[in-house]
């Protein structure tokens, strides 16, 4: 009897470690020889034929308030962020007031669009949504600073707006930023 | 004692058909197949195309054993070629093209010196020969009684990034070899089939002063507005039924998961936490799951869409933030290290709501954009591994993965 007990339970320790093991390992197939060959390029179409850029810029004002725009943009400076993260740096706190001085003066009379950027780890939504939170956090500190929450529109572009391409950590540091941009 | 040799009987074979656990089939016991050309039309170059092609999909069928050599022989020959008699089963094919011009491929599976499968195909264009070619290994999976492969015959809807704020939307084949860019120009991301039959889908415009969703019908190259949402708009699952979907807006700045009626065009929000609820995935008609940051790293969790208690799916995984669910099982993506930027970077898990078991699915690289078939049968992904992007298909039951390498650009989204 002692010994079906042992070897019972020696077995069950067999069926329990097996389901335990969380890792196991996987056949990665790289069928790399069995890949079809590249096909001659097919002929597109393209459905949506809206027109993409913005047109809002043709429809108001004339060219001086263009290049004025773009130059008060200038002067609206990035606010950058650590790796997943979407509070404001201490070191960017300044920017944050600048940028708030600048768009209660000078710029008062344009819309303040913020636009979300992450750095490529990840396209997924939660990537999009990390971006989401930059342009809110510094949303929320323009309103603080006397910014009228009307006048802010925020997008995010996730990891499809990257100012550097590069795969350095530096260049990936760029990349996590709200950008100030101005609309009429 | 008994009780006990009775309890690991049980227990065995009730866990037999858990996805979660792994099986490992010995590659020896499955039969051979070898694969017999008797085209008389086209050149070289399209005789290996399709060869290739052919010989992939039989293996992602997982059903054999393939022979890759490329042997070519008389299409009414009697019997299989020398080099070809031991295998069980000889897959003879003849392309031809016809007056019209459409590429027409003869069949027969010859199985004991016997055609127990004669079959012809037809197509208008040939560059689309890859369709004809997942077809064939559809028909010969249903042959072989294996459990259907339907999504072989699906077509995959991708976006990819080309420039800073440019993407295009295209519509491929499951191994991505056939490509026809359908939306050009502009910001468009986030693609979505928009039914089962896939003559319609959904994406985000970024170009509008709001982010949009839009509906375009293939069929007609309609294209409407549906919604738009400052921030973002995400449409992240369409119901089975396609009348409803689950979206991920942010009229705020506040990133939650809404449920939109299709008919009455009207939304509800489904999650109020007040940092970030992305992803939202029918886990069946009255449940979700989706990706939340609320214990401090982005993790998976289900609700009811009536009701608000929220439940925790995953225990493993350092930051988990993207996820596919099917029927009882959760697909979702994991970084494991905690170094951010260390080499084995992000892979796959498979777990099950009725247990409590978890399935690594990938070993190296990156891999993102899990997304289950329609029957739950295999996992599509993309894997980026030493400066090479891949398409993966997971085949959960046959314990394997297979790779495409993908030719350019970088995958935003994609859905099966």
């Amino acid at each position: 009897m002692k010994k079906i007990i042992i070897s019972s339970v020696a077995m069950a320790l067999l069926v329990f470690s097996g389901c335990a093991d969380k890792e196991p390992v996987v056949d990665e197939r790289v069928q790399q020889e069995v890949v079809a060959q590249e096909v001659e390029s097919v002929r597109t179409e393209v459905v949506s034929g809206e027109d993409s850029s913005i047109g809002e810029n043709s429809m108001y004002g004339s060219d001086s308030s263009e290049m004025n725009m773009a130059n008060l943009e200038k002067e609206l400076s990035t606010v950058y962020f650590d790796f997943d993260k979407f509070n404001i740096r201490s070191d960017m706190q300044d920017k944050v007031t600048n940028n708030s001085t600048v768009a209660k003066g000078t710029a008062s009379s344009y819309t303040i669009k913020l636009e979300g950027n992450c750095d490529e780890w990840g396209s997924d939504e939660y990537n999009f949504a990390l971006g989401l939170k930059r342009a809110s956090s510094v949303k929320k500190a323009l309103v603080s600073e006397g910014v009228s929450e009307t006048r802010i529109t925020m997008v995010s572009y996730g990891e499809s707006n990257p100012v550097c391409t590069e795969k350095t950590r530096e260049c990936w540091a760029q990349n996590r930023r709200v950008d100030f941009k101005l609309l009429p | 004692m008994r009780i006990l040799l009775i309890f690991l009987f049980v227990f065995g074979i009730s866990h037999a058909s858990d996805a979660t656990i792994e099986v490992i089939k010995k590659v020896e016991s499955l039969p051979s197949i070898a694969v017999e050309d008797s085209s008389i039309s086209y050149d070289n170059t399209f005789k290996e195309s399709f060869f290739k092609t052919i010989v992939a999909d039989l293996n992602v069928l997982s059903l054999f054993n393939v022979d890759r050599h490329h042997r070519k022989t008389h299409f009414n020959d009697a019997s299989v070629m020398v080099e070809n008699k031991d295998a069980d089963y000889v897959l003879r094919y003849k392309m031809y093209q016809d007056d019209s011009g459409a590429l027409n491929v003869d069949l027969k599976l010859i199985h004991k010196e016997k055609n127990v499968l004669i079959k012809q195909y037809k197509i208008s264009k040939k560059n689309v020969f890859m369709f004809v070619a997942h077809t064939i290994a559809y028909d010969i999976n249903e042959y072989m009684q294996a459990p259907p492969v339907e999504w072989m015959k699906r077509r995959v809807i991708f976006s990819r990034t080309v420039a800073p704020q440019k993407t295009e939307i295209v519509i491929s084949d499951y191994t991505l070899a056939y490509q026809h860019t359908v939306i050009k120009g502009g910001f468009n991301i986030f693609p979505k089939w928009a039914n089962k039959n896939q003559d319609a889908f959904y994406y985000t415009s970024l170009d509008a002063k709001k982010p949009t969703l839009k509906h375009v019908n293939i069929r007609t190259g309609q294209s409407k507005s549906i919604i738009s949402s400052d921030g973002m708009m995400v449409c992240s699952d369409v119901s089975k039924d396609s009348k409803r979907l689950l979206l991920t807006m942010a009229p705020d700045g506040q990133p939650d998961v809404y449920i939109y009626d299709v008919a009455s065009a009207k939304s509800k929000k489904l999650t109020n936490y007040a940092g970030i609820d992305v992803n939202g995935q029918f886990l069946n008609d009255d449940t979700i799951v989706f990706v939340s940051g609320r214990l401090g790293y982005p993790n998976i969790f289900s609700k009811k869409i009536e009701g608000n208690s929220v439940e925790q799916m995953v225990y493993y995984g350092k930051s988990n933030s993207a996820c596919s669910a099917h029927g009882d099982y959760i697909v979702y993506k994991s970084r494991e290290s905690s170094n951010a930027f260390s080499a084995n970077t992000f892979n796959l898990h498979l777990i099950s709501t009725k247990t409590d078991f978890i399935r690594r699915l990938t070993a190296t690289g990156i891999n993102e954009f899990p997304k289950f078939s329609v029957d739950g049968d295999a996992v599509l992904f993309i894997k980026n591994y030493k400066s090479q992007s891949s398409i993966g298909i997971i085949r959960l039951h046959h314990n394997k993965n297979y790779l495409f390498p993908l030719k350019h650009g970088r995958l935003q989204a994609m859905d099966w």
